[in-house]
C-alpha cells in the first residue's frame, strides 16, 4: 500500500508540474478523465499517433525550408497549421503556442524566423515526448503495483 | 507558490478522493444519456484530431466513421450512407473543407454540420458558414459544445 501511495503521489505531482510548466492544457486532463477500463491504454496510444505526426510533419518543414530555389512558404505553413491543430486536440500548450509565433512567419516569408521556430517547436516536441513517457512510465509502475490512477485536476 | 501535498498518507488519500469526487461531479455536467442510436461522419486530415474527435462522439454512444480528405467524405454521401452529423475541417486534403461542405450541401443533405477548426478568424468562420456549415467550433471539439448539439439531435 505504502509503494502505491508513494507512486501515486509522485505521479500528481509529475501531472501537476507538467500542467504548471504548460506543457499540458486542460484538453489533455480531458482525455485522461476519458480513459477508462474498456480502454486502458488510450491515452499513450493517441500520445503515439500524435508524435507520429509531429515527426512527419516537421519534416515536412524542415525540408520545404532547406529548398535554395525559393522555399514554398504555402506549403511549411500548411504543415504548421495541421501542427498546430493536432497539439490543441490533444492539450500540447507549448508546441501549439510555438505554431502560432511559426504561422505569422510563414505569413510574413520570413525563412530565418520559420527556421528558429521550427528549431523551437522539434525542442519542444522532444521535450514533451520526454515528459510523457515519464509520465506513462508511472502510470504502469503504478498499475503494476495494483493501484488505480489517480485524477488529476 | 507551488501548493504542498500534506505529509500523512491519510489526507492525501482524502486529497485523492476529494479530487475525484470533485471531477467526477463536473463530468455529470456533460454528461449525457442518447436514447437514440446517433450517427456521425468525422472528416479530418489530420490522424491525431481525426481519432480524438471519434473517440469524443464514442464515448457519448455515437457511432463513428472517419475519413482523412474531402474528396472521400464527398463520394460516401454521394453513395447514399446516411448521417445525424459531419464534423468537418476546412482545410482537408484532395477537396478542402469548403468546397466539400457546399457539394454536400448540394447533393441536398441537411443534416447537421459542424465546422472543427484551427482557423479562429471571424473571416473564416463567416466563410465556414456561407459555405453550409451549421456551427463553427474552432478547435479543439470539445464536451461543452459538442454536447447540447448531441441533446438536440436527439430530440432532449
Amino acid at each position: 500500500m505504502d509503494v502505491v501511495n508513494q507512486l501515486q503521489r509522485q505521479f500528481i505531482d509529475y501531472s501537476a508540474s507538467l500542467h504548471r510548466e504548460g506543457f499540458l492544457d486542460d484538453q489533455f486532463t480531458q482525455l485522461q478523465k476519458r480513459q477508462d477500463d474498456n480502454s486502458p491504454d488510450f491515452v499513450v496510444e493517441v500520445a503515439s499517433l500524435f508524435f507520429e505526426d509531429c515527426e512527419k510533419l516537421i519534416n515536412n518543414m524542415a525540408r520545404a525550408l532547406e529548398q535554395q530555389q525559393g522555399v514554398d512558404f504555402k506549403q511549411v505553413d500548411a504543415s504548421v497549421h495541421q501542427l498546430k491543430g493536432s497539439s490543441s486536440s490533444i492539450g500540447a500548450m507549448r508546441v501549439k503556442d510555438v505554431c502560432i509565433a511559426f504561422r505569422s512567419f510563414c505569413e510574413a516569408q520570413n525563412r530565418e524566423g520559420c527556421l528558429r521556430c521550427l528549431q523551437q517547436v522539434t525542442h519542444e516536441y522532444s521535450l514533451l515526448k520526454n515528459k510523457l513517457q515519464t509520465l506513462f512510465r508511472l502510470q504502469q509502475q503504478i498499475l503494476a503495483a495494483g493501484g488505480s490512477i489517480p485524477v488529476v485536476e | 507558490m507551488a501548493p504542498t501535498l500534506p505529509s500523512s498518507d491519510q489526507a492525501s488519500d482524502q486529497d485523492n478522493w476529494d479530487n475525484g469526487r470533485l471531477a467526477r461531479k463536473r463530468q455529470l455536467l456533460i454528461e449525457i444519456v442518447l436514447r437514440n442510436r446517433l450517427t456521425a461522419l468525422v472528416v479530418d486530415g489530420d490522424t491525431t484530431c481525426r481519432v480524438l474527435e471519434q473517440l469524443l462522439l464514442r464515448s457519448y454512444g455515437v457511432q463513428t466513421q472517419g475519413v482523412d480528405n474531402g474528396r472521400d467524405a464527398v463520394a460516401l454521401i454521394a453513395s447514399g450512407v446516411k448521417f445525424d452529423l459531419i464534423i468537418i475541417d476546412m482545410i482537408l486534403p484532395v477537396l478542402n473543407g469548403l468546397e466539400a461542405t457546399r457539394q454536400i450541401r448540394d447533393m441536398g443533405v441537411h443534416c447537421k454540420m459542424l465546422g472543427v477548426t484551427i482557423c479562429s478568424g471571424e473571416s473564416e468562420r463567416q466563410v465556414f458558414l456561407a459555405a453550409g456549415v451549421d456551427v463553427f467550433i474552432e478547435k479543439p471539439l470539445d464536451p461543452e459544445h459538442l454536447v447540447p448539439i448531441l441533446r438536440e439531435l436527439d430530440g432532449q
